[in-house]
C-alpha cells in the first residue's frame, strides 16, 4: 500500500513552509522596515567574524606600509606638509566667509546654520552583491553614528547611513538602486530628484520636463529638502541629457563627484539631527 | 560541529572584502554552501538550520531578510533530489547541474529583488551562477577537507 505521506512530499511540506517564511520575512524588512533590531544583533554577531576577514587586508597593508622606502615617505610627507600648508590658508578663507554668512543671514533674520560635526571613518568592505552599493564603515552607534546620517568624501556626497551597530554602520550609497535624493543644478536652482540605477558611475534625474535649462557639465547638489541632507553639498555632474522626441519628459544622467568604487575614507555628518 | 565549521568559513568568504572591480566575478559563495550540504550531506541537512544560517548571509551582502532563507531552501530541495543520480558522476557533469539549479534559483532571486525595489541586470545573475558552477568543484574539495578535519578532531577529543 501507498503511503499517505511519502518522504518527498514531507520534503515539499518543508519547502512550501520555509518559502512562504522567507517571503514573509522579504515582505516585512523591505516593505515595514521592521526587522532593525534582528539585523543589529546579527551584524554585532557578526563583528569577530568580520574582523577576522579584514585582517589579510590589513596585515598586508601593514606590510606594505613597512617596505616602503624611506625616499618615498620623505616625498609623500613633502606633499602632504604642502597640501596642509594649502588647506590652512583655505581654512583661513573659509573662516572669513563663514562669519560674513553668519552675519548676512543674521541680518535676513534666517535661522543660522548649524556647526558641521564631521566624523572620520573609514569603509572597511564593500557589499560583494553586485546590486546592492552598500559599505560597511569602521563606525558605529559607540561613535555617535546613527541611521539617516550623510557621508560624505572631500569630492561630494556619498550617501547615508542605513543601520548603525555598535563597532560599525552600513551606508547606502547614492547609487544604489533603491537610493532617492533630493537635488538642485547649483546654476539654475532647478530642483530633481537623482535616483540610484545600481551602477556606480551614475544617477539619473527623472520626469524633468523636456524644456528643462539643464546641460551636460551642470554641477548637482543637495537641494535640502527632505531634511535629510543639508543644502549646498556637491552630489554630481550632469554628463548627458536625453530628450527623446514625442516624450515629455527629458532624462539626465549624472556622473556622482565622489569616486564611490575607489573610496577608502569618507565623514559622517553627525549634525544631521541638529538640522 | 562540521555545519558550523563550513558555515563559519563560508561567512568568511562573504565578508572578506574585495576589490570592486572583482565584485562582476566572484561566485555566491553562499550558495556553494548549500550545493555542498544539499548534494553531500542533506540527510544531515535540517531546513530551520538553513534559514537561520542564511540571515547572517543576508545581513553580510545588504540583502532584504529572507532573500537567501528563499534561495537556500529552493538550491538544497532541488539538489536533495537530484543528488542520489548526480553525487557520483565526474565534476563537469556536476558543475553542469549546479549550474541549472543555481539558474534556477537566480531567477527567482531576480524576481524577489524586483519585488524589493532593485533593478537587477539578469545577466549578472546568470554569471555569478555560472562562476559558482565553475568554481563548485575546488570549493566541494575545500568543505570536505574541512568535514574531515572537523571530525577528526571531534574523534579526537572523544
Amino acid at each position: 500500500m501507498r503511503p499517505l505521506f511519502s518522504e518527498t512530499s514531507v520534503a515539499a511540506v518543508r519547502l512550501i513552509v520555509a518559502v512562504t517564511f522567507s517571503v514573509a520575512t522579504i515582505f516585512i524588512d523591505s516593505r515595514f522596515d521592521a526587522l532593525t533590531l534582528v539585523r543589529q544583533v546579527i551584524k554585532t554577531a557578526l563583528w569577530p567574524v568580520e574582523q577576522v576577514a579584514f585582517l589579510p587586508g590589513k596585515v598586508s597593508t601593514e606590510v606594505f606600509g613597512w617596505a616602503q622606502s624611506q625616499e618615498l615617505i620623505v616625498t609623500r610627507l613633502e606633499s602632504l606638509a604642502l597640501e596642509n600648508e594649502r588647506l590652512r590658508t583655505e581654512q583661513l578663507k573659509l573662516q572669513t566667509l563663514r562669519a560674513e554668512n553668519s552675519e548676512l543671514r543674521r541680518l535676513l533674520g534666517v535661522q543660522e546654520r548649524v556647526n558641521e560635526r564631521l566624523l572620520q571613518a573609514q569603509i572597511e568592505r564593500l557589499s560583494n552583491d553586485p546590486f546592492v552599493h552598500r559599505v560597511t564603515i569602521n563606525r558605529g552607534l559607540l561613535a555617535g553614528v546613527a541611521a539617516g546620517q550623510p557621508v560624505i568624501s572631500a569630492d561630494g556626497l556619498v550617501g547615508q547611513v542605513v543601520a548603525a551597530y555598535p563597532h560599525a554602520s552600513d551606508v547606502l550609497m547614492m547609487t544604489d538602486a533603491t537610493h532617492h535624493l533630493p537635488v538642485q543644478v547649483t546654476r539654475t536652482r532647478e530642483r530633481a530628484i537623482a535616483a540610484g540605477v545600481g551602477r556606480m558611475d551614475r544617477v539619473e534625474l527623472r520626469n524633468l520636463p523636456d524644456t528643462v535649462d539643464i546641460v551636460p557639465g551642470d554641477l548637482l547638489e543637495t537641494s535640502g529638502l527632505g531634511e535629510r541632507f543639508q543644502p549646498g553639498i556637491p552630489v554630481a555632474q550632469v554628463k548627458e541629457v536625453i530628450r527623446a522626441p514625442g516624450q515629455p519628459f527629458a532624462r539626465v544622467i549624472a556622473e556622482p563627484l565622489a569616486p564611490l568604487a575607489r573610496l577608502s575614507l569618507v565623514m559622517v555628518d553627525l549634525s544631521e539631527d541638529e538640522l | 560541529m562540521i555545519f558550523i565549521s563550513t558555515w563559519l568559513v563560508t561567512l568568511l568568504l562573504i565578508a572578506f572584502p574585495y576589490p570592486a572591480f572583482l565584485t562582476l566575478a566572484l561566485p555566491h559563495f553562499g550558495f556553494l554552501f548549500v550545493t555542498w550540504w544539499g548534494l553531500m550531506r542533506n540527510y544531515q541537512l535540517s531546513m530551520t538550520l538553513l534559514l537561520i544560517s542564511s540571515l547572517p548571509v543576508d545581513v553580510l551582502y545588504g540583502t532584504a531578510l529572507g532573500l537567501h532563507g528563499l534561495l537556500f531552501a529552493l538550491i538544497a530541495y532541488a539538489l536533495t533530489l537530484l543528488g542520489p543520480s548526480i553525487r557520483q558522476v565526474n565534476w563537469v557533469r556536476q558543475s553542469t547541474v549546479v549550474f541549472v539549479v543555481l539558474l534556477i534559483a537566480s531567477s527567482v532571486s531576480y524576481w524577489a529583488r524586483t519585488l524589493t525595489g532593485q533593478s537587477p541586470e539578469f545577466y549578472i545573475l546568470v554569471l555569478q551562477a555560472f562562476v559558482s558552477a565553475v568554481l563548485w568543484s575546488p570549493m566541494r574539495w575545500l568543505y570536505d577537507g574541512l568535514a574531515q578535519y572537523t571530525q577528526e578532531i571531534g574523534a579526537e577529543r572523544q
